[in-house]
């Protein structure tokens, strides 16, 4: 929590997410689906900061997205699972600085994060006992709940998981270096003893 | 030889003297005989220059679309009081005019965010509509901004109608471009380029808005009858936006 403590205004800097968001740039697009800018910030910081640290910021940023998102499905327990997981991983592992290894994370990361927001689609999807032919005539119920349905999940679902998954991994190495190289510098010292 | 030059100074002289106007007889007994060919003929000649040009068929435009509002706003005000009569919602005329600040046309949300808001009198629920015709429904507001669920976002559902067959339909957005329209009927009988409009029947949306066109037929889709249809407004380009008071 050094960063936090000392330099306030760096978890100021988690703003900048929520925001990137709202902006949607056009240029960093694949296939029309911009990239997972929560998981770009919250590597850095992780890794940077810690398994606490790490935790709360994943909190912290669920929160925002899911603020910004309407629908059931929430990114808090998939952010709080990954900013657990780097922070232990840079407390306790050797520096990971490679950008080959950012990348790696980074897609692992999208994937699970992802993965989270498909299994609580699915599960609603579901137990409102998906869509199936009525006897006489067609049964509008199932038709009209919303959401994400199974069938479309495996098709414009996977579309999206894949361009999502691939472009957080190309720009992570650019973006998600640099920002470790701010912030250990900032907090030189105190981030990994 | 007397006799010769009696005859031709009796009958022949003045004949002969008149024969200028014995010709206008002639060309006046051709002209009744041919129905005035030559007269109508020479007048459309004569009176060439002075024909109905372009500028009267600008004031007869014009007047036909003076009529052709006229008649529609008739029309509308008619529809509104059989539509009152049987206590169908009403289409609102009243419109509001919003920028697109923040612009989500792929990913797992599918969603617009306007720069107008509950200060302006936005409210969850109203349709929005961009040039082309429907293309979500406000899902969420703050003070100064309004979210748009699009038809393309899978949690989408508007009730639509084919206007060709009458047959009624829910529009669901697949998270892909282009949403689904599942029948309510076995039989649908809709044919590729069929216009989808919002359900006249319709609480959540005012009706008879043109949402797109239909670009294919699945009919043995389950557990309904399917058509994938083209949005006719651009969703991914729009700049302003209109909202329809409720």
């Amino acid at each position: 929590m050094a960063l936090l403590t000392r330099h306030p205004w760096f978890a100021a800097s988690i703003l900048l997410v929520p925001l990137l968001t709202l902006a949607a740039p056009g240029w960093p697009r694949l296939a029309g689906v911009g990239p997972c800018w929560a998981i770009l910030w919250l590597l850095p910081w992780a890794l940077a900061e810690g398994r606490l640290s790490g935790v709360v910021a994943g909190a912290a940023l669920g929160l925002l997205l899911d603020a910004l998102h309407p629908g059931g499905a929430s990114q808090m327990p998939g952010l709080m699972l990954l900013g657990w997981w780097w922070g232990r991983m840079g407390r306790l592992g050797a520096p990971v600085e490679r950008s080959f290894s950012l990348g790696l994370l980074a897609l692992l990361g999208t994937l699970l994060l992802d993965l989270t927001l498909m299994l609580q689609w699915a599960l609603r999807s579901g137990l409102a006992g998906g869509s199936r032919l009525a006897i006489d005539g067609i049964d509008p119920a199932p038709l009209a709940q919303s959401g994400w349905h199974l069938h479309d999940l495996a098709g414009a679902g996977l579309h999206v998981l894949l361009a999502r998954t691939l472009l957080t991994a190309l720009l992570a190495p650019v973006l998600c270096s640099l920002q470790m190289l701010l912030w250990r510098q900032q907090g030189a010292g105190t981030v990994r003893r | 030889m007397p006799a010769r030059r009696w005859l031709r100074s009796l009958a022949l002289r003045p004949l002969l003297q008149a024969w200028p106007w014995l010709l206008v007889v002639l060309a006046l007994v051709g002209v009744r005989l041919s129905k005035g060919a030559g007269l109508a003929d020479a007048y459309a000649l004569l009176s060439r220059p002075f024909w109905p040009g372009t500028a009267q068929a600008e004031w007869l435009r014009s007047a036909r679309r003076f009529e052709d509002t006229a008649r529609i706003g008739a029309l509308e005000a008619e529809n509104a009081r059989l539509r009152g009569l049987i206590g169908l919602q009403q289409a609102s005329p009243k419109r509001l005019t919003a920028p697109v600040i923040s612009r989500e046309p792929a990913g797992w949300w599918q969603t617009l965010l306007l720069g107008r808001g509950s200060l302006q009198g936005v409210a969850e629920g109203q349709a929005v509509l961009a040039p082309g015709g429907l293309i979500g429904v406000v899902s969420g507001v703050t003070p100064s901004t309004a979210r748009v669920t699009l038809l393309t976002d899978p949690a989408s559902r508007v009730g639509v109608w084919v206007g060709r067959t009458r047959h009624h339909g829910l529009l669901t957005g697949l998270g892909t471009p282009r949403p689904v329209l599942r029948f309510l009927e076995k039989d649908p009988g809709v044919l590729p380029g069929d216009v989808v409009t919002t359900s006249p029947a319709s609480t959540l949306v005012p009706p008879d808005l043109p949402v797109g066109v239909i670009q294919s037929v699945d009919a043995g889709a389950d557990p309904a009858p399917e058509a994938l249809v083209q949005l006719a407004a651009p969703v991914g380009s729009v700049d302003w936006v209109q909202l329809l008071a409720r």
